[in-house]
């Protein structure tokens, strides 16, 4: 995947690339676009695709209608692979599609989530019993299905999403939020985390497996409530110099800097200084790269606010620099 | 854009085919081929599904089974 692409844009290529049945490098050359017009494009792929056998999907629904539910969960399992059952369930009315599920094995449902149509998910999900959902939810974080759990999360009702904040793991609901359809529905999941285990989602970002502490900027960037994020952020600064300097450079490797600095305008005073009196920024080819980001998300007003908590000389350098291109 | 590539990505996108305009005309050629792709590949693995399903039907009705619904 092309190197310095934005955690959105990388998100969406990796849902379009799902869609479509191909790796992300499969679908590298749409990394040119916003994540707005990949997320587009992915849509209208899902929906011509999921259209275009919806007869014969729609007949067998029609059949169903006149089984009683033992039966057709008896057929389904026997002779429908989770595929075929997905499409036939988008077909079905959201309370017959939940009645069946909510009798099937879980394993079974895990494998039909994957296939199900996401413009069809959301009514069924709410009606199918909240302890089975939660299985399912298990099922396929044991799989490492977080794209289809991203975008599970939004068809997922408050106690759902709270009988999962709670229990799964928090790298689990890291990666999930990668992939979350809405960013006011992540707000609104994170919102539901105990402060212990919102301690914990921050403390795997920082020194948790590769790739969560960009999963953690994601988060960062995408919840659209400033106190949840100020909270979120002033976590992460009360770690170390070592882990907050990590956090710095993936920032600046992974073009999530707007991420970074959102958290760092939010959070205390305290945190504040922390942060912005890190070594690191400090090293010319740090502060370089951080100007430069700036300059490239017009982020100057932000970097101007935020001047007054860093040390003597830095401060002059990113004041001077501010001050040149405002 | 050529015109082919132009008719697959109207039948995919439809009037969204405007969020595709910044791509060169190498990705469209690209994006038109993975969509192609992808509906080939979709048609496979809905028959081979299909197929699968007929086969755990007792023999005497997968024939109306399948006329019917059109696999």
């Amino acid at each position: 995947m092309t190197v310095g692409t934005d955690l959105a844009t990388r998100a969406e290529l990796v849902k379009l690339a799902r869609a479509l049945g191909t790796t992300p490098d499969g679908v590298a050359f749409a990394a040119v676009l916003p994540h707005e017009d990949i997320r587009r494009v992915r849509e209208r792929v899902v929906a011509t695709l999921y259209d275009e056998h919806r007869g014969a999907f729609q007949r067998v629904a029609a059949i169903t209608r006149v089984l009683p539910t033992a039966v057709n969960v008896r057929i389904a399992l026997r002779a429908f692979p989770p595929l075929l059952a997905a499409r036939v369930a988008g077909e079905m009315t959201p309370d017959r599609a939940a009645e069946l599920a909510d009798r099937m094995p879980v394993e079974y449902l895990a494998e039909a989530c994957v296939h199900l149509d996401p413009r069809r998910a959301g009514p069924l999900v709410q009606r199918i019993r909240p302890d089975r959902v939660l299985g399912v939810v298990m099922e396929l974080i044991s799989r490492r299905e977080f794209i289809t759990l991203g975008r599970m999360l939004d068809a997922a009702s408050e106690g759902v999403i709270h009988d999962v904040a709670t229990t799964v793991s928090t790298e689990a609901l890291l990666r999930i939020g990668f992939y979350a359809e809405s960013g006011a529905q992540l707000t609104r999941a994170v919102a539901l985390l105990p402060p212990a285990r919102l301690r914990g989602v921050v403390r795997d970002a920082l020194s948790g497996a590769p790739g969560l502490a960009s999963a953690g900027l994601a988060l960062l960037g995408r919840l659209t409530d400033d106190e949840l994020r100020g909270r979120l952020a002033g976590f992460a600064a009360e770690s170390g110099t070592e882990a907050l300097t990590a956090l710095l450079h993936t920032a600046l490797d992974d073009d999530a800097v707007p991420a970074l600095l959102s958290g760092v305008a939010v959070m205390d005073e305290d945190g504040q200084r922390r942060v912005l009196r890190l070594p690191a920024l400090s090293a010319p080819e740090v502060l370089d790269r951080l100007l430069r980001a700036v300059e490239k998300h017009d982020l100057w007003q932000t970097m101007a606010d935020l001047t007054n908590h860093m040390s003597g000389e830095l401060r002059l350098r990113v004041t001077a620099a501010c001050e040149r291109r405002r | 854009m050529r015109s082919d590539v132009r008719v697959v990505l109207r039948h995919w996108l439809g009037a969204d085919v405007r969020a595709v305009e910044g791509l060169s005309e190498e990705a469209l050629d690209e994006l038109s081929d993975v969509l192609t792709a992808a509906r080939e590949q979709q048609a496979r693995a809905l028959a081979a599904a299909s197929d699968e399903a007929l086969r755990q039907m007792p023999p005497m009705v997968r024939g109306t089974v399948s006329r019917l619904l059109g696999w």
